[in-house]
């Protein structure tokens, strides 16, 4: 069994959105829409420090997308099956063609925000579309989120955020296959997951 | 007894005028909403929803928010209608066959604001041929497509048996059928939102006895205001001991409904933690008007319905609007405090997609009012539904065989 997922160094990671912009772009994304965000350790703006000022002070910054969850809420909601954890790859999948727009998934995943609506016709700032030429294909009144860049995984290759972190914090792999690098990762290094007492199994480790 | 005397006596001498001019003018008038409504609805089809405030940080809004509340009035107005029959107790006067009609019509209503709600109305269907057994939406679609057909038979039987063409047998068992699953309705609507583990303000085990129970006060309000005010146009055959009885219903009802949110209250907010901070939302904080216009309007509703004196026509129809409205803005709280609270607060750059905020306050300043509040297109969307289920109910008691006046219909 495969059991894709990211780990994430966030004593290396300093909030620099790259590996967002690399996803926008890879999957031709619509103005606005973001299917992943770094998010402040710190205080209810962006980019603020958290601890005491002036000693004691340190930023730190969690990239959020979808978890890919074990045990995904999402999944459990829609009641279409429009979203559905993919048995190969363990990866959680979202159907743009079969989603009704209900957005009970949205109600149901607790990470805010890692899904996003399409609450109008999709636009883009350049008049012509952008990255991989088999990405999703964007519409109106349905639900999005990562597809783990199902596409690129497909021809073999890395998701494109893992592939362009430039502190090398954004590590990609087979959590079942002992011997991958996320999976030496997790056994060596402390780690958090995101709301891990929500039951939700997400599989995307945060080095701490 | 010290019920109101006067009403009584006009009661006595109905109008047996109903049906007339006003009743075309109605019905044309809600149809005419309706269509504006549906025009609404063509807009926001084409346009999308950016002219809603609901985006993805707070992606449901009024149209769930009545959705639960449609679904409670039916399931309430149903259960006030069914269970003299069901339970051979004393009747509330001649509504049974109205009080029947009126959750049919609910219960549309109900479903046309999940529907106009949908991003992808067009693949409807798919909830048929893909239906997801695990989903709570889908568990509430079932139980509450069964309810419609139920509620259906269930008028006919009483249509049927009125000219003893069903037994009374029958009526009873069919009855006691729909009153049952009109329970199993409400308290899987409840499921829907207490079943998901990241909203504080939903999870909790109280939350489908409490759909229960304000489903009971809202549907029994409803039913008094509609019995008081077709009574008067000499629609119904409603006796004061009739009203009496279902305004002490009424009361029992919004007694449990505000014992519940009392004893929700007291389990959050006891242990101090974040509980503490959901209770200051609802007092004190964003929802606070939603909070006190419900917790007042059902205390007052209360009074008024236990207290003999005050049990005036006036003021059972005012104390049953109160009811309503307050189970409305208890709707409104669950919708829009389920959004409040955010299981990951963390904060990141804002689009206009996230919330409705204005820009550079990102997450903290969208969440310091509230974090949904709907727009003046949405609420027209929502009103135009609403003349939908109007224009039903005046059909009904246009055309169907409603009245329990001789000569009405």
């Amino acid at each position: 069994m495969t059991r894709y997922g990211f780990v994430i160094d966030t004593t290396r990671c300093v909030g620099c959105n790259f590996c967002s912009m690399a996803c926008k772009v890879e999957n031709n994304l619509p103005e606005d829409v973001w299917w992943s965000r770094a998010y402040t350790d710190g205080g209810e703006v962006e980019q603020t420090p958290s601890g005491e000022w002036p000693d004691n002070l340190h930023m730190a910054f969690m990239t959020v997308g979808c978890q890919h969850c074990d045990n995904p809420a999402c999944v459990k909601a829609c009641p279409v099956g429009a979203t559905y954890k993919d048995a190969d790859t363990g990866i959680v999948r979202q159907d743009f063609d079969k989603c009704i727009g209900c957005r009970m998934c949205m109600a149901a995943c607790p990470y805010s925000g890692v899904r996003t609506f399409n609450w109008e016709e999709p636009k883009y700032f350049l008049d012509f579309p952008v990255g991989s030429a088999d990405a999703p294909k964007h519409q109106k009144g349905v639900v999005e989120k990562c597809t783990m860049c199902w596409h690129r995984i497909a021809k073999g290759e890395r998701p494109a955020c893992a592939d362009v972190c430039r502190t090398l914090a954004r590590h990609w792999g087979d959590f079942d296959d002992p011997d991958s690098e996320v999976s030496k990762l997790i056994r060596d290094r402390p780690y958090k997951q995101l709301l891990a007492d929500e039951g939700t199994g997400p599989c995307v480790y945060y080095l701490v | 007894m010290s019920e109101n005397v006067t009403a009584a006596k006009a009661a006595k001498a109905p109008a047996a005028t109903f049906g007339g001019r006003g009743l075309t003018i109605g019905i044309a008038a809600a149809a005419a909403v309706t269509i504006v409504g549906l025009v609404l609805w063509g807009m926001q089809l084409a346009g999308g929803f950016m002219d809603t405030a609901m985006r993805d940080f707070a992606p449901w809004g009024i149209n769930i928010a009545l959705f639960m509340f449609f679904v409670g009035l039916s399931v309430g107005s149903m259960v006030v209608a069914a269970s003299p029959r069901a339970f051979g107790f004393e009747s509330f006067g001649g509504i049974a066959k109205m009080a029947a009609w009126v959750p049919i019509c609910s219960t549309v209503l109900a479903i046309g604001f999940v529907v106009v709600d949908l991003g992808q109305p067009l693949r409807l269907w798919e909830l048929f041929a893909y239906s997801n057994l695990s989903s709570p939406l889908m568990w509430d679609i079932i139980v509450l497509s069964v309810y419609l057909i139920l509620s259906v038979v269930y008028l006919w039987t009483l249509l049927r048996a009125e000219k003893r063409q069903a037994s009374a047998k029958a009526l009873r068992i069919v009855s006691a059928v729909v009153l049952l699953w009109a329970l199993v309705v409400c308290a899987v609507d409840g499921w829907i939102f207490g079943l998901m583990p990241s909203r504080a303000l939903w999870n909790t085990a109280l939350l489908a006895p409490w759909f229960v129970s304000s489903a009971l006060a809202s549907g029994a309000a409803l039913v008094l205001v509609l019995a008081i005010a077709l009574r008067r146009t000499g629609y119904v055959d409603v006796r004061e001991e009739h009203v009496a009885r279902l305004a002490k219903l009424l009361g029992a009802f919004v007694c449990v409904d505000l014992f519940f949110f009392a004893c929700d209250l007291v389990t959050e907010g006891f242990p101090g933690g974040s509980g503490a901070g959901i209770v200051g939302m609802l007092v004190a904080g964003q929802l606070a008007p939603f909070f006190w216009i419900q917790i007042v309007g059902c205390a007052l509703a209360a009074v008024v319905c236990f207290v003999p004196k005050l049990r005036t026509s006036p003021l059972l129809v005012a104390a049953g609007l109160l009811t309503v409205a307050g189970v409305f803005c208890k709707r409104m709280q669950l919708v829009v405090g389920g959004f409040q609270v955010p299981s990951l607060d963390y904060a990141t750059f804002v689009t206009p997609f996230t919330v409705t905020s204005d820009w550079g306050v990102g997450l903290a300043g969208a969440y310091e009012g509230m974090v949904y509040a709907p727009t003046l297109p949405e609420v027209g969307l929502a009103l135009g539904v609403l003349s939908l289920g109007v224009l039903l109910v005046l059909v009904g008691l246009k055309f169907l065989p409603l009245s329990s006046v001789q000569g009405a219909n």
